[in-house]
């Protein structure tokens, strides 16, 4: 009995000792790491859709001048994203063939912003800086940005937007119609401001605040509309300022808080 | 129970600092990035060491990676044709031809995707796969391993570069990605043009290459540009000289090999590849993803005239209608003079990259 009882106390000994051993060995490997709380997660998301349907890129959608037209790229750069002096990210962007409808992720206290302000494009003050020094975290960061990017001189895409066009009404679908609308250049920018802003709370203490994107709106919008068969291609050029602004006024247009 | 409980605990000690016991000290290796390019994003779970730089490079030399040990990495991807094959297509070890052209290896750690239709997501995942290919290296993996587990030479550089004993398929691409990683390339008059451009500094060395800049040559760069020239810098930009995307160049008017579309199963992808980087092109003919033109000159034709309207054509090529961009032999002499700027000697030169001896 008193063997047993010395041998139960040598055991506890060997454990412990073990467990000591455990947790001290590895001293100079272990990575200590703090991670910060960093409060609700907030989501900006955007549905693209044409008029009350929900778009697809490379579907077929029909214009109000009865052109038939397929989407193949819908990107855009939110940029300054705050309420007043709250800011909630640098910069986002939307792609939606590549990132769906998230258009950005940040973490913050959705009461702190029950407005938002941003500029849809990027400020002169950053958008001719190199883009390779923009952090990897930033989506101003070459390796990002991609083909958002012209160059340092012209700066960044604000909103890029390309499709294929059948404006022949024959009967025949031949998408051979190529649309492509790239602005940029500083006096493009425009600015966002929503206000009551409606967080959803989606658990987990995510909250999503959803805009839309009508991109029948973006083709006829209240003010001015752009006819597909004249008017199929800016890239911001000389010559090309009156199709440039109503791209950004229309794509402003269209992008509302749902 | 206890006892268990005991030897658990014991096993577990010895695992937890296996690397103190042994000493494996890895070398972390320092990235020689130009200045005007982006941060590379290494991969956490293969770190860039000494070692490990040094285990790829052999083994992307390495024969015994292919069935009939006759064919490494480098058959394919030679230094003097910018890593790719000057063959329109590469002979597996079976004398099979593949379908399309080998890919320069340039500058690879920026890549977002890897294959022409982009259907690996990593350069570890990347490697995997001409070893075991049967038109290509013809192996197996065990096979592989077990050869170079024969050489005590791998087993220790293994060990060096993983702190590990024993060898796997995983190890080896990761080693090899480290070495790929390493083939940076950013030191091309283009280069010395692109940070005068933008007013970056330039060392005694680029301010040297860029007195050789030629007046044909700053043209050639212009129409590169120019939307109402040759209207290239679309899909060829930036510090790698390339954006990410797979895109329908218009070579064909219907395709006998649908690229992108095989791999996402969309109709709306068929006939577009990955976009390559135009960086070393001076080297690395032939072109386009089947190697259908063997010179440069057939590629600005091709974008001249030769444009073929399909469903899936990139709506950037906006003078698909007539053809192409219509560059006249004057304005092509221009723009290939640019494109032969993009050649980067250095690179295909560095000793660092050849076959260790």
């Amino acid at each position: 009995m008193i063997k047993f009882e010395n041998m139960k106390i040598a055991n506890t000994i060997l454990i412990a000792g073990c467990l000591a051993l455990v947790l001290t060995s590895c001293k100079d490997d272990e990575i200590i790491t703090c991670v910060p709380m960093d409060g609700s997660t907030l989501k900006l998301t955007v549905q693209p859709t044409f008029g009350a349907q929900d778009l697809h890129l490379d579907s077929i959608y029909t214009t109000a001048e009865g052109y038939k037209v397929q989407f193949t790229e819908i990107k855009f750069y939110i940029q300054d994203v705050k309420n007043g002096s709250s800011t909630i990210i640098s910069d986002g962007l939307f792609d939606f063939r590549s990132r769906g409808t998230l258009l950005l992720e940040a973490s913050g206290d959705p009461l702190d912003f029950i407005e938002l302000q941003a500029n849809l494009g990027v400020d002169s003050s950053i958008n001719h800086d190199n883009p390779s020094e923009f952090p990897n975290s930033s989506w101003l960061n070459i390796s990002n940005s991609n083909d958002m990017h012209w160059g340092w001189n012209p700066g960044y895409i604000f909103v890029k937007i390309e499709a294929k066009a059948d404006t022949i009404a024959d009967g025949n679908d031949i998408f051979d119609h190529n649309v492509v609308f790239h602005v940029g250049l500083d006096a493009n920018m425009q600015t966002l401001d929503y206000a009551n802003l409606n967080w959803l709370a989606l658990g987990n203490d995510v909250h999503e605040l959803q805009f839309g994107l009508d991109l029948a709106t973006f083709l006829q919008g209240s003010t001015q509309s752009i006819d597909l068969q004249t008017e199929y291609s800016s890239h911001s050029a000389p010559g090309q300022e009156a199709l440039t602004l109503k791209v950004m006024e229309n794509f402003k247009e269209a992008l509302t808080l749902l | 129970m206890k006892y268990a409980l005991i030897a658990f605990v014991i096993v577990a000690t010895f695992f937890s600092c296996k690397k103190d016991n042994v000493g494996y000290e890895p070398t972390p290796y320092e990235l020689d990035i130009p200045s005007h390019f982006p941060d590379m994003i290494i991969p956490i779970d293969n770190p860039m060491t000494f070692e490990g730089v040094a285990l790829g490079r052999k083994l992307f030399y390495e024969k015994q990676l292919s069935g009939d040990n006759t064919q490494a990495c480098a058959a394919c991807h030679s230094p003097q044709t910018a890593f790719s094959d000057g063959n329109q297509f590469s002979t597996g070890i079976d004398g099979l031809e593949g379908n399309r052209n080998s890919m320069a290896l340039i500058n690879l750690g920026w890549q977002n995707f890897f294959f022409w239709d982009g259907r690996a997501a990593t350069l570890e995942e990347q490697i995997l796969e001409p070893v075991i290919d049967p038109i290509e290296m013809h192996e197996t993996w065990p096979n592989a391993v077990s050869k170079l587990y024969g050489s005590q030479e791998y087993r220790d550089m293994f060990y060096q570069a993983f702190g590990e004993t024993g060898i796997d398929s995983v190890k080896v691409s990761k080693a090899i990605a480290q070495f790929l990683r390493t083939m940076i390339s950013g030191n091309s008059k283009y280069d010395v043009i692109y940070k005068a451009e933008n007013n970056l500094p330039l060392s005694a060395s680029d301010q040297a290459m860029y007195a050789t800049v030629s007046p044909e040559e700053s043209a050639g760069y212009d129409l590169f540009k120019s939307l109402n020239g040759a209207d290239c810098f679309h899909c060829h930009n930036g510090p790698l000289m390339q954006v990410q995307k797979f895109s329908n160049n218009g070579l064909d008017p219907v395709f006998s090999d649908n690229g992108r579309g095989d791999v996402t199963g969309n109709p709306s992808d068929n006939g577009k590849f990955k976009v390559p980087t135009l960086r070393n092109i001076a080297y690395s003919a032939p072109y386009m993803h089947d190697g259908r033109f063997a010179t440069l000159d057939e590629v600005i034709n091709h974008y001249s005239f030769g444009i073929n309207i399909s469903p899936t054509l990139d709506p950037l090529i906006e003078y698909a209608a007539q053809g192409g961009v219509q560059l006249g032999p004057f304005e092509a002499d221009l723009v290939k003079k640019f494109l032969l700027t993009l050649s980067d000697e250095s690179f295909i030169n560095n000793p660092d990259f050849q076959e260790p001896q």
